[in-house]
């Protein structure tokens, strides 16, 4: 007897508080059909074997099932996760430099910080990638719960029904045009590098010896005030590679507008070169001296080869960007 | 048996199910006698599906139902409601077309054979 109890017990306590007497009621008297007149504990136990998990009964009882997010909303709910996690993630990065930037201390040595940098980054991706993996699901499940509807039709990211008209606003991605995502992702890492070492580089770049404790750092390349002295410039090519970036990930493919915007980034990052590079102060002294005895040649012609040849360099790879850009941007 | 045979036939019996309970159900009905009544005509039904189907095609209002009390044993009653007669009706009619077609389709396959 007391199985059939326990039983019943199983079945209802997964129902609707309002359902459960009459169901308890149903099940005990169906039970009670399925048994002999006189039966033994082994005959209950063949019922309720033929009855089958009581966690199953009820899921047959209850009118939904049980999602945390549906079939409705799971491909909306993934297209913006696959969206939305990776922009978060690099803008963790973006202000984790921009906090380091700001914010330096020359107490710490270069490669404690750059550990550090790297740990805080990781750190950073994973709590951004919880927080919005955490907020976007319960976004969800609330949807999912408030907009209660029996179909099952999968719902296009902006919540609606797909219609042929979508289509039109979804471009076909030659492979030719297309811009992989590691390509975006790389550049913004670049991006970051680049504007780090540029103003830690009275520390990074210079003459290192090796010596008894390894790489001794022996004098920087650039007067770094000099580099300071530049930081609006500097700021806002950062500003125009990540709007660039953005724009990239957005797009997916080469446009015209895209190769334009690209070229006024090369112009303006090859002027910003060429002002910099042709800073008299812009190089230390010892550095020259050091390179100029290497070479066994004059300070002034050591510099105008380092300015002519930096400008020739930078020039020609912008130009070659500039053109790959509007190249297929045409395809 | 084969997992994947065996999906695909309970996919093809989930929908009969529904008319073969409707037409059982035309007189005045207990669930376990149903069952009974179901396998002597040879169609197995798993118990943890009709239950909760009968009490959905009551919510549906294809059905009523009813305590009877007089018994020792209290038993719970269905039986088609007005609804559930004219609705039972037409998905034999469709039931038996389109068995009909399916019919046609199969012999004639046996008969010339696939490329």
């Amino acid at each position: 007897m007391g199985l059939i109890e326990v039983y019943i017990q199983e079945v209802t306590r997964r129902l609707p508080e309002k359902n459960r007497d009459d169901i308890a009621r149903e099940l005990k008297s169906t039970i009670e059909d399925m048994l002999p007149g006189e039966y033994s504990d082994e005959n209950v136990e063949t019922v309720l074997e033929r009855l089958g998990s009581p966690a199953a009964l009820a899921e047959g009882y209850r009118d939904r099932s049980r999602y945390l997010i549906g079939p409705r909303y799971f491909d909306a709910y993934i297209s913006l996760l696959k969206m939305i996690l990776p922009i978060a993630a690099t803008i963790s990065l973006i202000v984790l430099a921009a906090e380091n930037i700001v914010g330096y201390d020359n107490n710490t040595s270069v490669l404690n910080m750059i550990i550090l940098l790297i740990a805080e980054g990781i750190w950073g991706i994973i709590v951004v990638g919880m927080q919005v993996f955490f907020w976007l699901t319960v976004v969800f499940a609330i949807i999912e719960r408030v907009y209660k509807s029996d179909d099952i039709k999968p719902l296009t990211p902006n919540l609606t029904e797909w219609k042929v008209e979508d289509l039109k606003h979804i471009p076909l991605i030659s492979k030719q045009k297309a811009i992989p995502k590691y390509e975006v992702y790389g550049s913004l890492i670049w991006t970051a590098i680049w504007a780090t070492v540029y103003f830690y580089a009275d520390y990074l770049v210079g003459i290192y010896r090796s010596g008894s404790e390894g790489l001794v750092f022996i004098t920087p390349t650039f007067n770094e005030t000099v580099l300071i002295h530049y930081w609006p410039l500097i700021l806002l090519l950062v500003g125009l590679e990540i709007s660039l970036s953005i724009y990239k990930l957005i797009e997916r493919q080469w446009t015209k507008k895209m190769a334009w915007f690209n070229a006024v980034l090369q112009t303006a990052a090859s002027a910003g070169f060429i002002a910099i590079i042709n800073n008299p102060k812009l190089f230390t002294p010892e550095f020259l001296a050091f390179m100029a005895r290497v070479f066994q040649v004059s300070i002034s012609d050591l510099l105008s080869w380092i300015t002519i040849g930096g400008i020739i360099i930078f020039l020609a790879s912008a130009a070659f960007v500039i053109f790959d850009g509007f190249r297929k941007a045409k395809i | 048996m084969n997992t994947l045979l065996n999906s695909m036939l309970i996919e093809l019996r989930r929908g009969t199910l529904t008319l073969a309970v409707l037409s059982r159900l035309q007189v005045p009905r207990y669930g376990y006698s149903l069952v009974q009544l179901l396998e002597q005509s040879g169609i197995a039904i798993d118990q943890s599906t009709l239950y909760p189907l009968l009490r959905r095609l009551e919510k549906q209002g294809l059905v009523t139902s009813s305590w009877d009390n007089s018994d020792s044993r209290p038993r719970k009653y269905y039986v088609l409601s007005e609804e559930g007669t004219s609705i039972f009706d037409q998905l034999k009619q469709e039931w038996l077309a389109h068995s009909g077609k399916l019919l046609h389709i199969l012999n004639e396959e046996e008969h010339h054979g696939v490329d």
